[in-house]
């Protein structure tokens, strides 16, 4: 868990003052006739993430690292699918892990309070602002923070790890990349046992 | 696998640069020698440039959760709060693996200078520091400086400079490495400024010998293994060597927690953990104790025997105190490429990151009286290393405002793609004091269950002085440049890969661990020869000085070896 949410009762008080203070600054009066998601348009679940949670991430990843004409967005870089293999790898931060899917639905709830509305069924800007104000809060921005952690390792790590297709981020930042590259095995989840069958 | 049952010559505890020289020397000469080595044994083909395993996921490095450190800092009330290390995030590890943290390193090696033998008679006491002068001087030193150049393998350009140490040779045996041409544009700037900007001497062959291949120049060195070893790890340049003596047995995954010792204090056997966490012994005539400086000093403290009921050579009390590490002040600029021509940019845009180019024109500063001096430093320039994962990390913030969206990605873009960051590293002494030393945390377990190391972190504010000198210094070579957002000064945190001390040598054994030769002065069989016998540390990284005060033991070693066979 981040340092700052350690007290775990000062971070329900600190959510429940964001969720308050967002209510009574009048985002409700933000509210605008909303069509229903429809189901094409959510995301097919798997044995980690519902559907609307996978509909979700996706979404708040292309507002963290959108598709602008400016180099590859994170629907680009696989930045989803590399988060999934992260979030079933036992040697990444468990704590961290955990807070990436709690996230999740505290924006779902977070949508709820202030639009009245899922999060799925918001319109581009509302989504916008939402993530704007999430930021504001620290276990928002800490949430926040992780997932751009996720997508610049998606950008920026070997291909082997499930992001940066074709070395499209290196490509992008005329970053030259370094050799050896890393093999199936090499790659560090079966580094230690390739070194130890090989000893 | 090992022979428990064998009485070896020698077991070494350890197998990075303060052990690789003992290794090398006494298999050559036909003694059988152990080593236990805490980690694994990567080899050569191992070593990749992946990120993940060197950087984000730091596989060289023990898990956090399993082995750490309590990290004592003074607190706002001028007390001290102790914080594991698994809280904090703050790795105290550097490399754990067959070659230790060679195998990471970057390799600037520069020699220690006469004067940093005798800093208390040359600088005199500061107060609150725990100054001496070294029971040895640089000419016993100077031939193993010049051993680990031609056998481990050192590649440079020697060009003279007032505060240039003697040499018994007239240059490096191997040539420069190739540089970057922005290596010229620091040399340049600074002979503006009136300095005099040479070649930095780096622990990397720049020609094959041997087996290794020289550096390819893949620009990942720094916290990555080498794939040619062109880097002179004490892996590829001694323990592969060792090897092909035939008696030479390295046994990873082995943690050692207990040398035991008879009634005459000596060590007759040292117990170490297996791969599968059972308590296993060996035998040897002679041990050798080279785990890294915290580590080291942790192992003695922790054999406790009824001859040495505080500790193995710790009868004195002095096990663990006068911890050092380097004094450091970094600094960095931008070189925009908008402010300069296109041939300018054209010279240094690409992906070569050696620079090797240092300053030792301060390694004394005059005081402003002109009559006295102090203790500087050196100054070696660099770029930024190729790595993308740290560079993209410092850009996730503006200050503290997290970015994210189009601004995150202008951000990136442009600092990948717009500009250079240029970087300094001074070293000066990290003045030794009462409030830095390893102790015992008898709360805190690793995953065996043993104490782990507890490390207060005392700084003395003479640090600065040297630090910021040196950094204002290096500014001035960067505004000359043309640099951009130039910053810089002396770093409280003390580098994690810099360490020394603990065990500190000396004549007295009332006031040091160790005698002359690196022999524990209570125990006959006994050596310790990484960084912890350094009882000041000069101004210059410690690598090479670890290396050539291992040969040197190496010699004395063998000696008394020559005397039991």
């Amino acid at each position: 868990m981040p340092p700052e949410l350690q007290d775990i009762e000062l971070w329900q008080t600190n959510r429940r003052t964001f969720l308050k203070a967002a209510i009574l600054t009048g985002a409700l009066s933000q509210l605008s006739f909303l069509q229903s998601c429809s189901d094409d348009e959510i995301e097919k679940g798997n044995d980690l993430l519902t559907g609307e949670q996978v509909t979700i991430i996706k979404s708040v990843l292309l507002i963290l690292f959108p598709n602008d004409g400016n180099g590859p967005s994170a629907d680009d870089l696989h930045s989803y699918e590399y988060i999934m293999w992260v979030l079933k790898d036992p040697g990444a931060n468990q704590e961290n892990n955990k807070y990436v899917i709690d996230g999740i639905d505290w924006t779902n709830e977070a949508s709820e309070k202030l639009y009245e509305e899922k999060y799925i069924n918001l319109d581009e800007k509302q989504k916008e602002k939402l993530i704007s104000k999430f930021l504001e809060v620290d276990y928002g921005h800490d949430w926040c923070s992780i997932l751009i952690t996720l997508i610049l390792e998606s950008l920026l790590l070997d291909a082997l790890y499930g992001g940066n297709p074709d070395g499209i981020g290196w490509k992008w930042l005329n970053h030259s990349q370094g050799f050896p590259q890393p093999t199936e095995e090499l790659r560090y989840d079966n580094l230690l046992q390739t070194v130890r069958l090989t000893s | 696998m090992i022979d428990t049952k064998l009485k070896y010559d020698v077991c070494v505890v350890g197998s990075g640069a303060g052990a690789g020289p003992i290794i090398y020397e006494l298999s050559k000469a036909g003694y059988k020698v152990l080593v236990l080595e805490k980690g694994p044994w990567f080899k050569t083909e191992h070593f990749t440039k992946d990120d993940m395993t060197a950087t984000r996921r730091s596989i060289y490095t023990p898990n956090l959760k399993e082995e750490f450190h309590v990290i004592e800092s003074k607190n706002e009330d001028g007390n001290w709060d102790g914080i594991p290390t698994h809280e904090s995030g703050k790795k105290f590890w550097n490399g754990n693996c067959v070659g230790g943290s060679s195998n990471f390193m970057s390799a600037y090696f520069h020699r220690l200078k006469p004067k940093d033998f005798r800093l208390l008679s040359e600088y005199g006491e500061i107060e609150k520091g725990n100054i001496v002068d070294w029971p040895i001087d640089y000419n016993e030193l100077e031939p193993y400086y010049t051993k680990v150049e031609t056998v481990v393998g050192v590649s440079g350009k020697v060009v003279p400079n007032k505060q240039l140490e003697p040499r018994s040779t007239p240059d490096y045996p191997y040539p420069e490495l190739i540089t970057n041409k922005i290596a010229d544009w620091f040399t340049e700037a600074g002979a503006k400024e009136g300095f005099n900007i040479t070649p930095a001497a780096r622990g990397i062959i720049s020609v094959p010998k041997d087996d290794r291949k020289a550096c390819y120049l893949s620009n990942y060195c720094g916290s990555f293994g080498c794939s040619s070893d062109g880097k002179s790890s004490a892996r590829a340049a001694l323990i592969n060597d060792a090897i092909k003596t035939g008696n030479c047995f390295i046994q990873p995954d082995s943690k050692v927690f207990h040398l035991e010792t008879n009634d005459k204090n000596e060590i007759t056997k040292v117990w170490y953990y297996n791969f599968a966490g059972v308590k296993e012994f060996v035998e040897a005539k002679i041990f050798v104790v080279a785990a890294q400086a915290i580590e080291t000093s942790r192992l003695l403290l922790m054999s406790k025997n009824p001859t040495s009921p505080n500790g193995v050579g710790n009868n004195s009390g002095n096990v663990g105190k006068n911890l050092l590490f380097s004094s450091i002040a970094t600094g960095s600029g931008f070189l925009e490429f908008k402010d300069f021509t296109p041939e300018k940019i054209a010279e240094n845009n690409n992906p070569m990151t050696f620079v090797d180019r240092t300053l030792i024109d301060f390694y004394e500063i005059e005081n402003s009286d002109e009559q006295t001096k102090i203790k500087g430093g050196i100054i070696d320039f660099l770029v930024e290393h190729s790595n993308p994962m740290p560079k993209a990390m410092r850009n996730k913030k503006d200050g503290e405002r997290l970015l994210y969206g189009s601004e995150l990605k202008t951000k990136l873009f442009d600092y990948f793609t717009a500009k250079k960051k240029i970087r300094f590293e001074a070293f000066c002494d990290w003045i030794p004091n009462d409030d830095c030393f390893v102790s015992l945390d008898e709360t805190h377990k690793d995953k065996w269950g043993d104490p782990v190391a507890k490390i207060r972190l005392g700084y003395h504010e003479q640090n600065k002085i040297p630090g910021n000198y040196l950094a204002d210094v290096a500014k001035k070579i960067f505004t000359k440049m043309n640099a951009q957002e130039i910053s810089g000064a002396t770093s409280k945190g003390p580098p994690v890969n810099l360490q020394a001390g603990g065990c500190r040598f000396g004549n007295d054994p009332k006031t040091s661990v160790l005698d002359k030769n690196c022999k524990v002065h209570e125990v006959d069989n006994l050596y310790v020869t990484d960084g912890s016998f350094m009882p000041t540390g000069g101004s210059v990284p410690f690598t090479f000085t670890i290396y050539a005060n291992s040969f040197r033991v190496a010699d004395k070693i063998l000696a008394r070896l020559k005397t039991m066979r």
